[in-house]
Formats: structure tokens, C-alpha cells, sequence
């Protein structure tokens, strides 16, 4: 029972239109069934699109085609975009090569890595749903709450081998992910023909209720000194405290999230607020307790207001935190603090303490497909037809062969110059991120993925002639203010405003522990160039030893510190003040 | 089944008040127009109008039967001019349907004319299979009372050229009967040769005992009017194209057009079934490439008489020939006398592999002399006048290929879809296709099998049932390479489906999945269902490719039969024969 002592969740009663489709959904099934069966068209009824979120896939059209087709009386060029729930983004080579399957078969072609340690399938038309999802199943995996409004893919340092700590952090991704997952069955009756049990009522939602959360869910498992999960961007994230090389817990961080909306200032990024300590047993209950919190206060009338961050917000974190204990039976013990060194992956080969070897590949932008000159998707695949260890996706969409055994390194070594794989980049390129936006997002206003790989090269000359060849910083975009890529992280970002316009922040920490700011709006090409290009120059002659361009830019005036998510739109510099 | 009867275009009546009547002709049985015949006649007595006294044959005129074996209904028109021409010869002409006679009739006549067409690599007509089968029996019925003609249909694009009409001809003769005039090979520009032939053959035909020439003056119809615009396949009618839309996206590989023409002036009408003969241009590349070949570059006059007069493509063992004889070169010689290297040489190759591989100069009377008359591509119509008024839409897919080490692309689809635009001209006349109808009783149940430009005649269908506001039950299969790049008129069904004008679609992509998936697999997918429909008296309807889609959709329909009525393969394939027969089994196909 909510705590009646607490504020009101929103002041306005109305329940947003999804809470309504939830509810009506007899547990996520809707009309769904229907909609597969009517073959001229290849959409799916307007309510069964919210509700196919929760069965990991959404219904796009390609936007590069929107002009054409009514002239040549077609409906948009609808297809789906399936995501995998992969805890720990670590699959067996066997797994890889039946996803290549599915993608070179009932997708485009394209294997997509995310920036949530899974994959994505895009372009499956709705004749291929089935048979895509099905393979999906028989590959052992599925994509049930990969999206939706509900807890997603958990994610988890990403190198399983490096130390026992790592080791702990998949099998607690694990647990977190499969023991909160939905009860309804409806995934498996609709995409691999599972019977529905005669008579049945929907199953009961004994964690979720009947209309889920009030917004998507995240989490995400670090494992110090490495924060490549962006830990502090998830609804809730823990953070590995290891005393003799032994796992003790884990600090809780509560209230990271990364969307907003243009224009309207109370949507805001926002880094978590650690609030106390868990031990290794009790964390998939602590996972349980947070989201009955969030379930409970979270704000159903305004989507945009409902993630967990807004909740804690407006409750204040310990009043948040004492609802948690309350569901938990029990306080939480003090944090113990841990500190970060970066938030990127150590790419190239590195030797675990288990003496196999990994090779981190670094995919531009996360897609796996074949260039002239970089076959990803033929060298993966031929890798994963020798490979005995694993692979293992990364929070920054690269992906490591894991667990080489010392005598094989030399033949995957061999193929991964065989394909073009192993080539040198910029350090800016290789600490790059970008989400899919155009064609098939429909949320996003700019380009983004197609787009960064050129900005980039440009951006490569002025680190080139500043003498930063091989000074990483970190540098993502997105096309919309949501935030997949995790933008208001990154040292650089940009994020789109609409066609070849985006917004240009700066000054993130490095180790993923503070937000960016708005440095300039609406800028093209040119201007981020123009703005930029003095900035790295003087960076290059002014910083100190080891210091990084996010922290210099505040040293050097620049731009100022965000200290906290609502303080994300204030102190902006003059070029953008309101 | 006979022919229902259609109202020239010259009538007396406004063109969508000829289309109105023919659409309420069309569907009439024998004694509704003899009803309606007496009924205006006698409504017209009742009021006083004086009518015309009819004609009456003062004298008994030899009968003559005129047996046609049709496929796209060119040796039906045929055989209707055949009649009419030996009518005004005195004979009693009585024209007769291959699909609805058997060699007994035939045996009991004296005069007959057969007029029979070649089908694709020298078969006989569908319609006209059990015919061929019963005449070629050893216990046909001897013929030898019978004096016949016969004129074969064919094209010599085909290697085995008007073989239906010389299996007759041989089997007749055969049989006993007498050979009243040689046999008439036709090619595509059939008519000239058809009109002198005819113009000999009846009076032969009519033999010694015949009577003189009744002194009854017979009036041509067709001819009434005779300032009136006749539209012909030799006399096109102009249209402006008043809107043309690759249907398929840009992402596809396949180019298909939506085409509209304005009829507006014409007087043209037409019916859903029916198909447009378009005139089309050569593209002035391939032409110069022969051209070139035959040592004639550079005459701009040739170069324009073969652009839109000549075909200066289509090889056939003809043009070998024709080409051995003048050129005299004995290579060539060799080769048109060898059936066997003729046949491995001509598949997928054009006249001016012909000139570049035995390289002649040549005059220009002897490069024309080579080339047939360039036939006019038929087109079946997309649309009903009911809906588009004085318009008709085509559906036209560009053909595009390589063979031989040269890019390949149809002559009519590429002009159409290539070299002409919006507010250009198409020329165009109307060929009639009468069976291929909607039923004549709109609750009659339809199925309708049109994958790729297949689908045309079955949104005309659509579009007469939407305008007349009949939701009749229908059923259309569709196919194509790819869902999301090749689903033609997709915004069209949706429409027609949630309005209910169409009852049901299935849809068949073949290039979306490994696996290739046609028509014919979401037939078998749905046999139940169309088992039933087929038992609840739904008339067929297959409209495409003929040489694969066609033949396995007959499997299917065949399999989905015995399937559902627990009957033999054999049993299934006479029900079929059966349907066919009775109307109920259509097909237009190419």
C-alpha cells in the first residue's frame, strides 16, 4: 500500500492514453493476434504498438520512403524493430551465428549492438515477425520487456573474465533480469505458439499489477574502476563493492536517466543518487522494491514526467528511499563509495587473470554489417564458426571475443585482419557513440547514425592539426533529446533539433558522474565545426597532464559544472541564455 | 456458351450509354434479349412508330459453320468478320466455340471454316484442349461429307507456328474430308491476309450445288456511320496519357506503371476484361544497332519507318530464312536449314544478333523485307468505366533483361514506361476479351488470381462492382517479389476491403523469405476455404504469366479439389475441364 503521508503523484488526475491500453491489454495480448492476421497491411492497430513495446519490438516505417508512397498507393514501408533481451549482452558463438540467420534472412541484413548491451533487428515486416521471433527462441533467448514499461535488458561491466567481481555481475544481470520479468505468457502465445491454458484468465502481474510501470525501466550493474554501463544514467544501478577480491555488495544509485524534451525545462537529464548499500543477496530484492516504489508514486497522467527520476524529484530521495526499506522489510546499510575511471572500453586484445585472452572490437555507431573495406558482419561470423569462448556486447556497442584461448588468439587474430576488422581510428572515433534516428526512428529529428561517421572525419582533421590524434573524448549524438546514446554524459554531444541542425553540450565528466551543458543551439555542420575548433586547439595547448577535455572546459570557463539534473538548464553561457 | 452480344461503338447512343447497355447486355441470357427484343418492337407498334419491316431471306441460303479455337479472342473477332462476310455471300452462317463442339457436329456439316490459333510454343487453345483431343482420337468421326478451310492464327515468334490450324487441316483431311482451299498461315498482322483469303475461300466453300446470291440487301452494321472514327489495331486512336506512376518503390527491383489514358473524343468503350492494344515505338537505340548492323546507319528515313512501323527485334526461323534467301550467304543458309542449331540459336536472341553474327549490308527494301509489321502489346485493361468514365487504365511491368551480352527491355512496356510522359500520346484500340467477365448474377462468388500485372483486369472487376454498389463475395490472391516495395494498388484494397466491396485478400511475396512463396502456396495455405467457395458456385479467375504461374495455379486449383472432395488427381482435372467449359474457369494469361 502507497504510503498516504506522500504527495499526490501529479496534479492532474487523467491518466495518460497508455495506462489505459495497459489496463485494457487482458496482460499485454490486446489485438495483437487480429492485427498478424490481416495481410493488407503492414501495420498493427494503433493501441497494439504501445503494447508490442513490452514484447521487445516496435513498429517503424522507413522515413527515407515516406515521400514516395502515396503517389505510388502504398502505405508507409512499414517493418518492426525487434530487440533482444540479452542480461549482460553476452551470447554463445552458436547464438551468433543464428542471429546472423535472422537478420540476413528476415531483417535487413543488419545485426545493430546497442548502447544497453543487446541487439536489435531492424526492418522485419510483419510476415517475418513470427518466423524472426520464433528463431529468436530456439536460439535460447527472447525479447520480452526489451522495450515497454518495464524493467529492460540489465546491463553489467562488460568482461565476464576480468575478475570474479565481473564474473558476479552477469549472474546477477541475470537474476535481476529473469526474476522481474513479466508472468504473462502472452510473448510465447503469440510469437512461438505456446497454447493458452483453457478457460485461462490473464496471468497475474504479482510484481508489475495490471498496468505495469508508469514509464520504461532501467538498470545496470558497474563493477569499479570501469563505468562503461554509465551507471548513474539508470533508473537504478549497482555498483560492485569488492573487499579482497570478494564481492560484498553493492552501492545503490536510484534516479539516473537520460531523456527530456526540448523547450520544456522541467524534463531534465539526470545522474542517480546513491542511497545506501545492499549485500550480493539481497539485490534482486532491492531491484523488486524499487520498481514497487516507482510503481506505486510514479506519475501515470504525463508520460514525459514519469520515470523514476521525476519521481524522486518531487518526493525528495529520502522519502524515496524510506518507501524502498519499506517494501525491502528493512533499512539499507550506508554507501560505501567507490570512485571511476572512465566510461569507454578497453578495446584490442587484453589478457584476463584467467590467462584466456578478449579482443574488443570496436563497430562504428554499433552497426555489424559488411563495408568494402570492413566485412563486420562476414569476419564476425567467421569468427563465430571457430570461436570456442563467447561474445559479450558492450554498453558502448562494441563487442568483445571473450574467452580465447591462449592457443586459438593467433587464428582469430588472423581473421580479424583477414576482414578488415582490426584498423586503425582516431581516438575520437573509437570513444564515439550514436543512435539509429533516421531512417527508421520515429522519434528522431535529425540524423544521427548515418551522419556522425562524417562528422567525425572532419572533426579528425582539427584534432589532427591541434595534436589530439590520440586523445580520446568521449563524443555522442543522438537525433532526438531522448537519449539513447547517452548524450548528456559524453564530453561532446549533439543532439538533434531537426534536418542537420543539433544542439551542441559540453563539459560531462569523463567517468560518467556528471552531466554536460548547453553550449550552443541550433548549430549546422559548420558551426559546431567553428565552435569546436578554436575549443580544441586551446585545449591542446592549455591542459593540464592527464586532463580532459570535459573537465578543462570548466577549468578554462568555458562552460559550467551541472551539478545536479535540476540544475541541467541553468547557469547556461550568454550564446544560449534564454 | 455463346458470345454475348455487344453494341458497336458507332451505335446510335452517347459512349456511356453504349458502355451502360453492353453492361447490361453482356449479362443477359438469349431469351431475356429476345424479350427484350420483342418488347421494344412491340412497345414501338403499340405507339404508332412505323418500324422497319425486318429483311427476309427469300431463298434457303447454304448453311456454313465457322469454328473458331480462341485463346485471346483474336480467332473469335475473326470468325464474327467471317460470318458476316459469308452472310453477305448468302451463306446461313452459324458461329461455333471449339470449347462447345465436338468433331460429331462438325461431321454432319457440308461447308466448314475453321479458324484456329496456336498458343504459346504451338499448343491449341485451352478452351479448345478437349476438342483437339476428340479430333484427334482414333475414334474421330469421318469427315466425308465435309468441305473445309482453314485459317491458323499464330505468331512467329514461336517456334511451332500456327500448329493448332495444320493439325486440323491434316487431321480433317485425314478423316476423309475435302480441302476446299490451301491453309492460311497468319502472323500477328493478321488482318490483310485474312480479308483476301476469306474473299476467296467462301465462294469455294459455297461449291457447284450452291444457290445464286439471295437479292437481300444485308446491312453492315459495323459499317453504318462509316465517317464515324472506327478505332483499329491498323487505326489507333491518340490518347493523352494523363498520368503515369511507377507503382513500385524505389527500393524495388521491379518497375510496373500505373498508366491513365483519356479516352476523352473517341468514343472508345470497354469493358472490365477487355484489354488495350497499345502501338509502341522502338527505342531509337535498338534501332540504330540494327541499323548499324545491316550497313545502313545513317538513313534517317529507315530510321524513322523502323522506329514506328517495323518489328527490329523478335527473331524467328522466318526471319532466318528470309535472311539466308536474300543474302544468299551459305553460313547462314546452314543454319536456317539445321532445326537443331536454329533452336539453340534463336532463344533470347533479337534480329540484330541475327545481323551482327553474320554480318551483310544490306538495302533498306530488303532490311524492311526482313521485318514484320510491329504488332501492337495488349494490355488488360486496370480499370471500369463505370468508376473512371472516359478513361482506361493499364498496368504495364517494364521488361528488362540481358541475354547474350546485351541489355535486353520489352518494346511496348519500355515505350510506355520509359519514353513517354504525362500529356504524350499512346495509340490504342479496344479488343473485346467476352470471356472474361464478372458473372452475369452478382451473387455469384469470385476468386481472383492476379499476381504482378495480373491484378489489372481484377481492379477494373473491383472498381464495376464498387460503382454499381455490389459487395458481391470476392476473394483476390495477390503476389509479387516484396511486401513492403511491390504490393501494387496496396492503398486501394485496403479501401476495398474495409468497405467490404472486397470480401478477402491473401498475398504472396516471393523474395520476403528464403522460402519462395507464390499464389499458389496461400491457395493450398487456404484450400478449405476456397474448396468451399469453389463448391458454392464461385466462378475462377486467373489473370498473368501463363508459361508458370498459370499452369501452377491450375496444380493447385487441381490438388485443392481432390484435397477438399476426396477425389483422384484425374477426377479433380475433370471438374476443372468442367468449370472451364462452363464459364466458371477463366483465364486470360500471357
Amino acid at each position: 500500500m502507497p504510503d498516504t503521508n506522500l504527495p499526490p503523484p501529479s496534479k492532474t488526475p487523467a491518466l495518460s492514453k497508455n495506462e489505459g491500453i495497459k489496463a485494457r491489454s487482458r496482460a499485454l495480448r490486446g489485438t495483437i493476434a487480429e492485427g498478424m492476421g490481416n495481410v493488407v497491411t503492414g501495420a498493427l492497430a494503433e493501441d497494439d504498438t504501445q503494447l508490442t513495446k513490452f514484447h521487445g519490438f516496435y513498429q517503424q516505417d522507413d522515413r527515407d520512403l515516406r515521400a514516395e508512397r502515396g503517389r505510388k498507393r502504398m502505405e508507409p514501408a512499414i517493418s518492426f524493430m525487434a530487440r533482444l533481451r540479452i542480461p549482460g549482452g553476452r551470447v554463445s558463438p552458436q547464438q551468433w551465428l543464428q542471429l546472423n540467420e535472422i537478420a540476413r534472412e528476415r531483417a535487413n541484413g543488419t545485426i545493430r549492438l546497442t548502447t544497453r548491451q543487446t541487439i536489435q533487428f531492424h526492418g522485419i515486416i510483419k510476415g517475418n515477425l513470427r518466423p524472426a521471433l520464433s528463431a529468436v527462441n530456439d536460439a535460447l533467448l527472447d525479447t520480452i520487456a526489451a522495450c515497454g514499461d518495464v524493467n529492460r535488458n540489465v546491463m553489467c561491466t562488460s568482461n565476464p573474465h576480468a575478475s570474479p567481481a565481473h564474473a558476479e555481475a552477469l549472474a546477477l544481470a541475470k537474476r535481476l533480469s529473469d526474476e522481474l520479468l513479466p508472468k504473462t505468457r502472452a510473448w510465447h502465445e503469440l510469437w512461438v505458439g505456446e497454447e493458452r491454458v483453457a478457460g485461462g484468465e490473464p496471468e497475474e502481474e504479482t510484481l508489475y499489477g495490471p498496468t505495469y510501470l508508469p514509464r520504461k525501466f532501467k538498470m545496470a550493474i558497474a563493477v569499479p574502476p570501469q563505468n562503461d554501463v554509465d551507471v548513474f544514467a539508470h533508473d537504478l544501478g549497482f555498483i560492485s563493492i569488492v573487499r579482497d577480491g570478494a564481492v560484498i555488495g553493492y552501492d545503490v544509485s536510484v534516479g539516473g536517466g537520460m531523456g527530456m524534451t526540448h523547450g520544456e525545462t522541467d524534463t531534465f537529464p539526470r545522474t542517480g543518487d546513491v542511497i545506501g548499500f545492499c549485500t550480493p543477496e539481497e539485490a534482486v530484492a532491492v531491484g523488486d522494491a524499487v520498481i514497487r516504489a516507482q510503481r506505486d508514486h510514479g506519475d501515470r497522467s504525463v508520460r514525459k514526467h514519469a520515470r523514476l527520476k521525476y519521481t524522486i524529484e518531487r518526493m525528495g530521495v529520502d522519502a524515496f528511499r524510506a518507501e524502498v526499506e519499506r517494501h525491502l522489510g528493512h533499512p539499507l546499510a550506508p554507501a560505501h563509495g567507490a570512485s571511476f575511471t572512465g566510461t569507454g572500453d578497453h578495446l584490442g586484445w587484453l589478457q584476463s587473470p584467467d590467462g584466456t585472452w578478449q579482443y574488443c572490437l570496436f563497430i562504428e555507431n554499433g552497426r555489424v554489417h559488411d563495408l568494402p573495406d570492413r566485412r563486420l558482419l562476414s569476419g564476425l561470423r567467421a569468427i563465430a564458426n571457430v570461436h570456442r569462448g563467447e561474445f559479450v556486447m558492450t554498453a558502448n556497442h562494441n563487442l568483445i571475443v571473450a574467452g580465447v584461448a591462449a592457443e586459438d588468439k593467433a587464428g582469430i587474430a588472423a581473421l580479424l585482419l583477414q576482414y578488415g576488422m582490426e584498423q586503425g581510428m582516431s581516438a575520437l572515433r573509437l570513444a564515439s557513440m550514436a543512435c539509429v534516428a533516421l531512417p527508421t526512428c520515429g522519434l528522431a529529428l535529425s540524423e544521427s547514425e548515418r551522419y556522425l561517421p562524417d562528422l567525425i572525419t572532419k572533426l579528425d582533421a582539427v584534432m589532427e592539426e591541434a595534436g589530439l590524434r590520440d586523445q580520446p573524448i568521449v563524443l555522442r549524438m543522438t537525433g532526438c533529446p531522448n537519449g539513447c546514446a547517452r548524450p548528456y554524459l559524453a564530453e561532446i554531444a549533439m543532439v538533434g533539433r531537426g534536418p542537420g541542425r543539433y544542439n551542441l553540450y559540453l563539459g560531462a565528466a569523463p567517468d560518467g558522474t556528471r552531466l554536460n551543458k548547453l553550449y550552443r543551439r541550433d548549430v549546422d555542420e559548420k558551426a559546431i565545426l567553428e565552435a569546436l575548433t578554436p575549443l580544441l586547439h586551446e585545449y591542446a595547448a592549455g591542459r593540464e597532464a592527464g586532463e580532459r577535455f570535459g573537465d578543462w572546459v570548466i577549468r578554462a570557463g568555458h562552460i559550467q559544472a551541472t551539478t545536479a539534473g535540476n540544475r541541467f538548464h541553468e547557469d547556461l553561457p550568454e550564446a544560449v541564455a534564454a | 456458351m455463346t458470345s454475348p452480344a455487344r453494341l458497336p461503338t458507332n451505335a446510335p447512343f452517347p459512349p456511356d450509354a453504349i458502355a451502360a447497355l453492353n453492361r447490361v447486355i453482356e449479362h443477359t441470357s438469349p431469351t431475356q434479349r429476345s424479350w427484350l427484343a420483342g418488347f421494344l418492337a412491340g412497345y414501338e407498334a403499340a405507339s404508332g412508330t412505323p418500324a422497319t419491316a425486318p429483311a427476309v431471306a427469300s431463298v434457303v441460303r447454304p448453311a456454313l459453320t465457322i469454328l473458331f479455337a480462341t485463346e485471346s479472342g483474336n480467332s473469335e473477332a475473326l470468325a464474327r468478320k467471317a460470318s458476316k462476310d459469308a452472310s453477305r455471300l448468302g451463306f446461313a452462317p452459324r458461329v461455333l466455340d471449339a470449347a462447345d463442339a465436338t468433331p460429331a457436329d462438325l461431321a454432319r456439316t457440308e461447308r466448314l471454316l475453321v479458324i484456329a490459333a496456336t498458343w504459346g510454343e504451338g499448343e491449341a487453345p485451352a478452351r479448345a484442349t478437349d476438342f483437339m483431343a476428340a479430333l484427334m482420337a482414333d475414334a474421330a468421326t469421318r469427315m466425308d461429307k465435309v468441305n473445309y478451310a482453314v485459317l491458323a492464327l499464330g505468331d512467329r515468334a514461336y517456334a511451332q507456328f500456327c500448329a493448332t490450324g495444320h493439325a486440323i487441316d491434316e487431321r480433317l483431311a485425314a478423316l476423309g474430308g475435302h480441302r476446299a482451299a490451301p491453309l492460311l498461315e497468319c502472323d500477328l498482322d493478321y488482318d490483310a491476309p485474312a480479308a483476301t483469303w476469306l474473299g476467296t475461300t467462301l465462294p469455294a466453300l459455297r461449291g457447284k450445288e450452291a444457290e445464286p446470291a439471295p437479292s437481300v440487301i444485308h446491312v453492315d452494321f459495323g459499317a453504318v456511320g462509316g465517317e464515324a472514327r472506327e478505332w483499329s489495331k491498323s487505326n489507333p486512336f491518340e490518347a493523352e496519357i494523363t498520368d503515369l506512376v511507377n507503382l513500385n518503390s524505389s527500393r524495388s527491383a521491379k518497375q510496373t506503371v500505373h498508366v491513365e489514358l483519356s479516352l476523352a473524343g473517341s468514343g472508345l468503350t470497354y469493358l472490365p476484361g477487355d484489354a488495350i492494344g497499345v502501338a509502341p515505338e522502338n527505342d531509337s537505340a535498338v534501332v540504330e544497332a540494327v541499323l548499324d548492323a545491316a550497313g545502313l546507319a545513317g538513313d534517317t528515313a529507315l530510321h524513322a519507318a523502323l522506329v514506328s512501323k517495323h518489328d527490329v527485334t523478335t527473331l524467328s526461323g522466318h526471319v532466318v530464312r528470309s535472311f539466308a534467301e536474300l543474302t544468299g550467304d551459305p553460313s547462314i543458309k546452314d543454319l536456317a536449314g539445321d532445326p537443331e542449331r536454329l533452336a539453340d540459336f534463336l532463344p533470347g536472341r533479337h534480329v540484330v544478333d541475327l545481323l551482327t553474327a553474320f554480318p551483310n549490308k544490306l538495302t533498306p527494301a530488303q532490311l524492311t523485307g526482313l521485318l514484320r509489321p510491329l504488332p501492337p502489346r495488349l494490355y488488360s485493361v486496370a480499370s471500369s468505366q463505370a468508376m473512371v468514365g472516359e478513361e482506361a487504365h493499364l498496368l504495364v511491368s517494364a521488361v528488362r533483361y540481358q541475354a547474350h551480352g546485351r541489355d535486353r527491355v520489352g518494346v511496348a512496356s519500355t515505350h510506355i514506361a520509359d519514353r513517354r510522359r504525362v500529356g504524350d500520346r499512346l495509340g490504342i484500340h479496344v479488343k473485346a476479351n467476352p470471356h472474361f467477365r464478372l458473372p452475369s448474377d452478382p451473387a455469384t462468388p469470385i476468386v481472383m488470381i492476379g499476381p504482378g500485372t495480373g491484378v489489372a483486369p481484377f481492379r477494373a472487376f473491383m472498381q464495376e462492382r464498387d460503382a454499381a454498389g455490389l459487395a458481391g463475395k470476392s476473394w483476390l490472391f495477390f503476389g509479387d517479389q516484396r511486401y513492403t516495395h511491390d504490393f501494387l494498388y496496396q492503398l486501394e484494397w485496403q479501401d476495398l476491403i474495409e468497405r467490404g466491396v472486397l470480401g478477402r485478400i491473401d498475398v504472396a511475396f516471393s523474395r520476403d523469405q528464403d522460402a519462395k512463396i507464390y499464389v499458389q502456396n496461400r491457395m493450398w495455405e487456404a484450400r478449405r476455404d476456397l474448396h468451399r467457395w469453389i463448391e458454392d458456385g464461385a466462378t475462377l479467375y486467373v489473370c498473368g504469366d501463363q508459361t508458370r504461374m498459370a499452369r501452377d495455379v491450375h496444380t493447385a486449383l487441381r490438388d485443392i479439389i481432390a484435397d477438399g472432395a476426396g477425389i483422384a488427381a484425374d477426377a479433380a482435372e475433370e471438374r476443372l475441364a468442367a468449370m472451364k467449359k462452363q464459364g466458371r474457369y477463366l483465364l486470360d494469361v500471357y
